[in-house]
This record gives structure tokens, C-alpha cells and sequence, in this order.
């Protein structure tokens, strides 16, 4: 009996710091030194490693074709009810293939009444903008469109 | 380095208690990527850029952005605000080299 005891503790404890990292990564503190960070890392750092599930609820809107890669404009929208015990934490922006594939991590409160944001991004070249949405809930919802980028615009 | 320009925007510019509006800010920055040379001396410009955005509504924390390079030249961040009575609406932002700028505007909501 208390050898099972010993084990269920064990075992709420290892849950309880794997929770921690992703917490502490919501929280803010923007990562310093060199930014270079590819799409596959960053997704992996933003859910934990669980992935994200394609949904209708986050639509994303960016332009198909991109003649200037310097100005591009992107909008996330979230079907939320935005309510204290259902609403979006965070919203991720990411450029896949860019230097640094992440743009934007925006941590959303209840008291923003819906979910949206946007903003102009850079491409350095035709590739996916993809969305990654924390819900309330802790799972994590995604979108993703493919730019075509005429010009670059990372220098 | 200069002052920076920035500038709040709600949209509608009349609203009512209880209504949700866009608020955006606006910022003359250059959000250098620190991967761009220099053509004259070929050397690498150094990156400055907007790191952080905080969005404060009468003392509470509505939204936090984490940005980084891949943000265009004179950004915009906009998003959704609810209103809940007059009060002000406090910005601030940090760019890479640790320099903080804030901005505010009052918000007054009619009816």
C-alpha cells in the first residue's frame, strides 16, 4: 500500500513540472541573444510538444499573393465567447520559413471582449503564415495559409 | 536615441459603455532585424526592434504582446478592447535595447 502511495505522488509531481514550462513561457520575459529559431522548434516550445489541431474556429487572413514581403498585412480572428471560463490566451503568429520563424505571441484576457489581432508582418520568401491558439482550456487550435511573396523582405 | 512617435487609435471614435472596440497602436520605428548591411560601409546594422507591448485599462492588464523582428517597419498592433466605464488607457512598449516608451489616452465612453 504505501509503495502505490509513493508512486501516485511521484506521478503528480512529475505532472506538476511539466505543466511549469509552458507556464512560465506564457507569462512573457521575450527570450534574448540570437532569435534564430526555426518553425518546427518554436511550435515545439509554444504547445509543450503536444501539436495543434487545425480548426474552423481561428480564421487568419493574409494575402495570397504578396508583392512587397516588407509590409504584410495579417489578421487572427478566434471564435470566442471570451468569457472568464471559456476565452483564447494566446495567440501565436509564425512565419515558417523566416529567419526567426515566430512574429507575434499575444496573451489575451477576458477583458478584451473578442479574440483578434493584427498587425504587418516581413517574409523573407513564399512560405505559410500559421496561427497557434491557446484556448482557456489548454488545447491548442492552428491555421495556416501559404504566401506567395514576390519580392523578400528581410534586407 | 530620438523620441519615438506613437500614436493610440480606438475605432469607432464614439462608442458607448459595455461596446467592444479596436484599439491599435501605431509606432514610427524601423524595427531593424540586425541581419541588414549597411550598402555604403558593409557593415551589419545593429537590431532594434519592438520586444514587448502591454496594454493597461484603468490599472489592469488587458493584453500582452511578445513580439519580435518579423514585425514590418512602423508597426501597428491592433486588438479588441470591452469598455467598462471612462478611465485611461496606458501603453507601453520596450524595444530590444531595454528603452521603455509609454503612451495614453483617455477613454470616454458616451450614453
Amino acid at each position: 500500500m504505501l509503495r502505490r502511495e509513493f508512486f501516485k505522488t511521484l506521478g503528480v509531481v512529475a505532472a506538476a513540472t511539466a505543466v511549469v514550462p509552458s507556464m512560465s513561457f506564457a507569462a512573457g520575459a521575450a527570450p534574448k541573444g540570437p532569435n534564430e529559431m526555426s518553425y518546427e522548434a518554436a511550435l515545439k516550445a509554444v504547445t509543450n510538444g503536444k501539436g495543434a489541431t487545425p480548426s474552423d474556429k481561428v480564421s487568419l487572413k493574409v494575402p495570397e499573393i504578396a508583392e512587397n514581403g516588407a509590409v504584410v498585412p495579417v489578421t487572427v480572428e478566434v471564435d470566442s465567447p471570451m468569457t472568464e471560463k471559456d476565452y483564447v490566451k494566446t495567440i501565436h503568429v509564425f512565419a515558417t520559413k523566416n529567419n526567426n520563424s515566430r512574429c507575434a505571441a499575444v496573451h489575451l484576457t477576458p477583458a478584451n471582449g473578442k479574440a483578434m489581432f493584427s498587425s504587418r508582418i516581413k517574409l523573407g520568401q513564399t512560405q505559410d503564415v500559421a496561427a497557434i491558439v491557446e484556448m482557456s482550456d489548454g488545447s491548442f487550435l492552428s491555421a495556416a495559409q501559404s504566401v506567395k511573396v514576390t519580392i523578400g523582405g528581410c534586407g | 536615441m530620438a523620441k519615438i512617435k506613437s500614436l493610440i487609435k480606438i475605432k469607432p471614435k464614439k462608442y458607448s459603455d459595455g461596446e467592444v472596440v479596436q484599439m491599435s497602436l501605431m509606432v514610427m520605428h524601423p524595427m531593424e532585424t540586425g541581419l541588414r548591411k549597411d550598402k555604403k560601409t558593409g557593415e551589419i546594422i545593429p537590431a532594434d526592434y519592438i520586444n514587448s507591448v502591454k496594454f493597461e485599462y484603468n490599472g489592469k492588464v488587458v493584453t500582452t504582446m511578445n513580439v519580435w523582428e518579423s514585425i514590418s517597419t512602423n508597426p501597428v498592433f491592433s486588438t479588441y478592447l470591452k469598455i467598462d466605464g471612462a478611465g485611461e488607457l496606458k501603453v507601453t512598449f520596450t524595444e530590444n535595447t531595454g528603452e521603455v516608451h509609454e503612451k495614453s489616452t483617455k477613454i470616454k465612453p458616451k450614453g
